[in-house]
């Protein structure tokens, strides 16, 4: 314990140098703004900005970088939040009760709890991470193909369950997200499905294209129907600052969120999109209230927030740890490491601890600075609502298509946005969930990569499932998600009956 | 009702098309037992049973109208955001999104006047600056017109 303790005072000596500490600074400020566009992302505004590590020491770059990841992480929620646009898969469930909120008028709550609950997060996150680094990595590499598609099969089917009204139109949402990602060549054989001979959707489609055009175009669409029919409402701007109540409100769903969203970033895949819906359903769950998820529920922010921002400390548990990426973002940490010449491994923490407990200091450092940073900027981004909504939209689309062109400089992605903001709008008039579709598309390429894995290790035996006990215990949690609630709800309307 | 009944139609289509494209697929495995086309087809079957369930039993009905008054709105702007789309590359970003944000805030009850034209070239040239020269990102100037 004192070893860590010394430890994380030299790193912290390493992170308050002021040259790493304007690292920092800068690393938050343009992660923020990259967070806040739609479409980049944390893993895309990371690659986009390696080059400006060249030449830097390896601590300094690190923690330039790892300021870009965090801010962004925190970046993405404002959109989701302010204008219903994620601008990624993992922000996608902050648009439930948060762009609910904003139309509301609390905006400002909505995005302060935001900033907090990833302030704490983070916190929490950290301990964990160097308390818990060495067990957790080795318990990870338990985690093969079996219990990775257990866990995602877990994940959808909390979600799907608790989407929405019907457990039918979810399962729909779910199973459509699944189908997209099929689209494209498929990665084991290189047969091409599902492009009908469209050369460019041979890499599948990307989370980016969808995740705007099914929540960004289709929210415009649903707008512009309601200005022409005369009932769109502004709601008046109530308190912009958060109430101690409804802090005290959404400590409990910050701190499980922060503990669940660091464990499962801790496992291989896109576990921060795991991590976020899984958080929302579990406080649902826990809710007295639940029916109030949905319609603006301070919690339905504060969860899957502060379980995105853990999940972003847990999964650097595997890079740190053992030299493997366990996701897009710390696939390209790895990168922006051997560019400045050092080979993650698990001996990183012993030939350069520098560059490791420099890392963690400057992720204190960080927080501290995201929460300074983003507070005041509050009261700035509620101000965009304030825009006339007949010019606000168009502008969303504008730089919202910008997100979409980004990804492959092609209009082709445009096109299908626009198209899959159709469906969305129609989706939503016949009350089938949006954000189902958007797991069920992250998860479906690595629950079918998984799967496969798992029967080639088998020899296509479906045995291997029932000898993994935490596969087992996985399926028996979906189990009880989608069928107790039902069951339950079946014997209470039968005894009102 | 009727509308429920649209849904779960087009929901089991999907289904059914889905799946006739996946068995319609070429299937190699060696060493996989599952090959390319096995998840597909699981997907695609449990689509259709879902299309099924949904048309013979459909849920409560929506609220919503599929179609109201405002229909038209909805679909200049799709149509607006169709053609955007192609003039991106066509004609460059910020001439296109200029003609955008014209005429899409007058759909939405902006008149065009001298203070509107100036915000739409405002945008469409800050927009573009700050991705291509701040973020760099790249954005066709002029699209097809100068190649």
């Amino acid at each position: 314990m004192i070893e860590i303790f010394h430890h994380l005072v030299y790193g912290l000596q390493i992170a308050t140098t002021p040259t790493n500490l304007f690292y920092a600074f800068i690393g938050c400020l343009v992660g923020t703004l990259i967070g806040v566009l739609p479409g980049i992302g944390p893993a895309g505004g990371i690659a986009l900005l390696i080059p400006l590590t060249f030449g830097k020491e390896p601590a300094s770059a690190i923690i330039l970088l790892a300021g870009i990841y965090y801010g962004a992480m925190y970046g993405g929620s404002t959109t989701s939040i302010l204008l219903n646009v994620p601008g990624e898969a993992a922000s996608v469930v902050t648009t439930l009760d948060g762009y609910q909120m904003a139309q509301k008028g609390r905006a400002g709550a909505a995005l302060s709890i935001a900033a907090l609950g990833s302030f704490i997060a983070g916190t929490i996150g950290l301990v964990l991470l160097m308390l818990l680094a060495p067990p957790l990595a080795r318990a990870a590499l338990k985690f093969g193909p079996a219990e990775s598609f257990a866990l995602m099969f877990f994940g959808l089917s909390t979600v799907t369950s608790l989407a929405g009204k019907s457990l039918r139109k979810g399962m729909v949402a779910t199973t459509l997200g699944l189908m997209l990602s099929t689209v494209g060549s498929d990665l084991p054989t290189g047969i091409i499905r599902f492009t009908f001979g469209i050369a460019n959707l041979m890499e599948g489609i990307d989370v980016v294209v969808l995740a705007i055009g099914l929540f960004a175009v289709s929210e415009v669409l649903t707008s512009t129907e309601e200005m022409a029919a005369g009932e769109f409402v502004v709601e008046k701007l109530s308190r912009i600052w958060l109430s101690l109540k409804e802090f005290m409100q959404s400590l409990g769903a910050i701190i499980r969120g922060s503990f669940l969203g660091f464990f499962i970033g801790v496992l291989p895949g896109a576990a921060h999109v795991t991590a976020s819906f899984l958080s929302y359903t579990l406080e649902k769950k826990m809710a007295s209230d639940p029916d109030n998820f949905g319609k603006g529920d301070i919690r339905g922010v504060a969860a899957p927030e502060s379980a995105n921002n853990a999940a972003a400390c847990g999964a650097l548990i595997p890079l740190l740890t053992l030299g493997l990426p366990a996701s897009a973002v710390t696939a390209v940490l790895y990168s922006a490491l051997l560019i400045t010449g050092i080979r993650p491994s698990p001996f990183l923490f012993d030939k350069h601890p520098d560059v490791t407990w420099g890392l963690i200091g400057s992720m204190y450092i960080g927080n501290v600075m995201l929460l300074i940073l983003n507070l005041p900027l509050v009261a700035l981004w509620v101000k965009v609502l304030r825009t006339p909504a007949r010019w606000l939209f168009p502008i969303v689309m504008v730089i919202s298509f910008v997100g979409v062109y980004s990804v492959n400089a092609s209009s082709l992605d445009l096109l299908m946005a626009t198209g899959l903001g159709i469906l969305g709008y129609i989706m939503r008039k016949l009350d089938y969930p949006l954000a189902p579709v958007i797991l069920g598309f992250v998860l479906g390429v690595l629950m079918e990569q998984s799967l496969r894995q798992t029967l080639m290790i088998s020899g296509g035996s479906l045995e291997i499932f029932w000898k993994s006990p935490i596969a087992m215990i996985l399926f028996l949690l979906s189990a009880i998600f989608v069928v107790l609630p039902r069951f339950l709800a079946r014997r209470k309307g039968m005894h009102l009956a | 009702m009727k509308t429920e009944r649209t849904g779960a139609i087009v929901v089991l289509l999907l289904g059914i098309g889905y799946l006739w494209k996946a068995f319609a697929m070429e299937d190699i495995n060696i060493g996989d037992p599952l090959g390319p086309k096995a998840f597909p087809i699981f997907l695609g079957a449990i689509m259709t049973v879902l299309g099924f369930s949904l048309l013979i039993k459909p849920e409560a009905a929506s609220t919503e109208k599929l179609f109201g008054r405002a229909t038209f709105s909805v679909a200049a702007l799709a149509g607006m955001l169709f053609i955007y789309s192609i003039a991106i590359g066509a004609i460059g970003y910020p001439v296109s999104t200029f003609f955008f944000l014209l005429l899409a805030s007058r759909l939405l009850g902006e008149k065009i006047s001298p203070a509107g034209i100036a915000i739409a070239l405002f945008f469409s040239l800050g927009v573009f600056l700050l991705f291509t020269r701040v973020l760099d990102i790249h954005l066709p100037l002029w699209g097809m017109i100068r190649r």
